[in-house]
């Protein structure tokens, strides 16, 4: 009987730990949860700051150059007044699409187009209907003209096709600096590529930021939570 | 909420600029202006003579244009309408304070930071990073 007893005590005590086990599970599972937000919450903080850092360096650099610029070409030259007011559009822009975080809330994200190509900050790649117009030359853009070989257009490789990116590229930059006359000196050459150096950066910032905000809203939320449940 | 807006898709959107006219120059190098059919341009240079109402008037224009996806603000001229820049809560465009050649960046001004302070401490940003 006492050993009945006691087999009867000992098999109620594993059910309570069980279900002690199963009402604490979820509460583990929502500190993980929440402290996972935390630790990306404050890595984006630190990303946030150091970002910053590396574009005041360079901004610093860029101004510096411009600066450079303007001792060596004159001030008349480079200045302000000169910008062009025709109607122009933008060479470099961006490219927004909703992320999704959490399967909950969205989060913008940014991908920056340098001179209407994808850089995604590893690295640049062309336009995607730049490099089809490119290759297989359809019917409403023109193909390139080659003197003497009217067929090279046809057998154009998939190696040439990244120079001919490159060529518009350089052709876009060379219209930009056009503004400030036909002969540049080299410190505004290098002003431009600074200042393309520090648009990359902004635009990490700018994901960064969104990042660093979605998280601090899943904190604030675990925050919520953790006061309605005391 | 912030959080609850739902965010645009864009393959070509546009980086506003509100800052010095070095900055300006500098970003325009780079190719980010944009001047359309009805003459508007996509940046606001700011000089001495510019009013603290032309700033206004810029970043609410820019703030509610769709073809606008970040636009850059120098931190100094930020601090001139700090209370229009600390109220705006939109994910897209994204507001940036950038430093200027006078005016270096100081995290404790900048409002996204200041939103979220408060989960960490402001002292350990401003002094442990110099």
């Amino acid at each position: 009987m006492e050993e009945e007893k006691k087999e009867i005590d000992f098999e109620i005590g594993m059910k309570q730990n069980q279900e002690l086990k199963l009402e604490e599970e979820p509460q583990q599972q929502q500190k993980q949860v929440g402290d996972e937000h935390v630790l990306r919450f404050l890595d984006s903080v630190d990303n946030y700051l150091t970002l910053f850092e590396s574009l005041s360096c360079t901004l610093r650099q860029g101004w510096l150059e411009l600066v450079s610029a303007r001792h060596s070409m004159g001030a008349s030259r480079v200045n302000s007044s000169l910008l062009d007011l025709k109607v122009h559009s933008a060479s470099t822009s961006l490219q927004v699409t909703p992320d999704i975080v959490d399967s909950m809330e969205e989060q913008p994200h940014f991908i920056l187009r340098k001179w209407g190509s994808l850089y995604d900050g590893k690295c640049s790649y062309e336009d995607q209907n730049s490099k089809v117009d490119g290759l297989q030359g359809k019917s409403g853009s023109p193909l390139p003209r080659h003197r003497g070989k009217p067929q090279l257009s046809e057998e154009i490789s998939p190696k040439q096709a990244p120079l001919m990116v490159d060529d518009q590229v350089q052709k876009k930059r060379s219209r930009s600096l056009s503004v400030f006359g036909t002969l540049v000196s080299p410190q505004l050459r290098a002003a431009q590529l600074s200042f393309e150096t520090a648009l990359e950066t902004l635009v990490e910032i700018a994901n960064m930021r969104s990042t660093m905000l979605s998280t601090f809203n899943g904190v604030h939320k675990e925050l919520g939570v953790a006061k309605e449940i005391r | 909420m912030a959080n609850r807006a739902q965010i645009p898709t864009s393959n070509s959107a546009l980086i506003a600029m509100i800052a010095d006219e070095d900055s300006v120059v500098g970003f325009l190098l780079a190719g980010v202006g944009n001047v359309d059919l009805r003459r508007k341009s996509n940046y606001l240079l700011v000089d001495s003579k510019t009013t603290v109402k032309q700033i206004e008037d810029a970043f609410k224009d820019f703030t509610t244009r769709e073809d606008i996806a970040i636009v850059l603000i120098s931190q100094y001229v930020a601090n001139m309408i700090r209370f229009l820049v600390d109220s705006y809560n939109k994910p897209v465009p994204a507001i940036l304070e950038i430093p200027s050649k006078d005016h270096p960046y100081d995290p404790a001004q900048d409002s996204v930071l200041s939103r979220v302070k408060h989960l960490y401490s402001a002292e350990s940003v401003a002094s442990g990073r110099r």
